[in-house]
């Protein structure tokens, strides 16, 4: 079992109810697979520095969590299917820090 | 005696600046003095490197996205390595 992150770009039209929807089907599609979800962020609405997809926004959602390679090739899958996701990635990390969030202003807006 | 301080002072002045004239009178001579900044990054406690911290990443590019040489910011060769990576991989997520 290694530690890894996720961060998903969905697009910026999307309702409130299907990124609620979005985001618990990854966390339990993670926990489903041999994973074990430790903490989610969401980063809210960002500014993209270039168009995707003649897109200027994105909705940015971020996992951390603990899994092997079973539940990477799932998460890949579906995500790669997934029409309602601009960009993916994810890192492996030999150890996560719960502590540190960059993206703290949206949560502080609301 | 406060004499002799000033007078042994002067002396080394004098000597000083003799060295640094003579040092440079051929071009390709490098001097005794080097130009060394510290690397910013490898600092006790220093910021984290990290495809999350883009105020720190935003330092290290230019307005058209391009990567900083290390001869210009003074950064280390292994925090450079670390650096472009994270970098790129901020651009991935249209971060950058």
């Amino acid at each position: 079992m290694a530690f890894y992150e996720n961060t998903i770009v969905a697009k910026q039209d999307l309702a409130e109810k299907d990124l609620e929807s979005l985001k618990n089907k990854y966390n339990e599609l993670i926990n489903n697979t041999h994973g074990k979800v430790i903490k989610i962020e969401e980063w809210g609405l960002l500014n993209l520095k270039n168009k995707i997809k003649k897109y200027n926004k994105g909705f940015y959602i971020h996992y951390k969590f603990e899994g092997n390679n079973k539940t990477l090739n799932e998460i890949e899958k579906k995500i790669k299917i997934d029409s309602t996701i601009l960009r993916h990635l994810t890192v492996k990390y030999k150890k996560l820090d719960v502590k540190n969030e960059f993206f703290n202003n949206y949560e502080k807006k609301k | 005696m406060n004499f002799l301080i000033i007078m042994k002072r002067k002396n080394k002045k004098f000597q000083k600046k003799n060295s640094n004239s003579l040092s440079k009178l051929s071009l390709f001579h490098k001097g005794d003095s080097k130009f060394s900044k510290k690397c910013p990054l490898s600092v006790k406690d220093g910021p984290i490197v990290d495809y999350k911290n883009i105020s720190l990443l935003k330092k290290y590019v230019t307005d058209n996205g391009k990567i900083l040489s290390s001869k210009i910011t003074s950064v280390s060769y292994g925090k450079q390595k670390k650096l472009t990576r994270e970098i790129k991989k901020a651009k991935i997520l249209g971060l950058l």
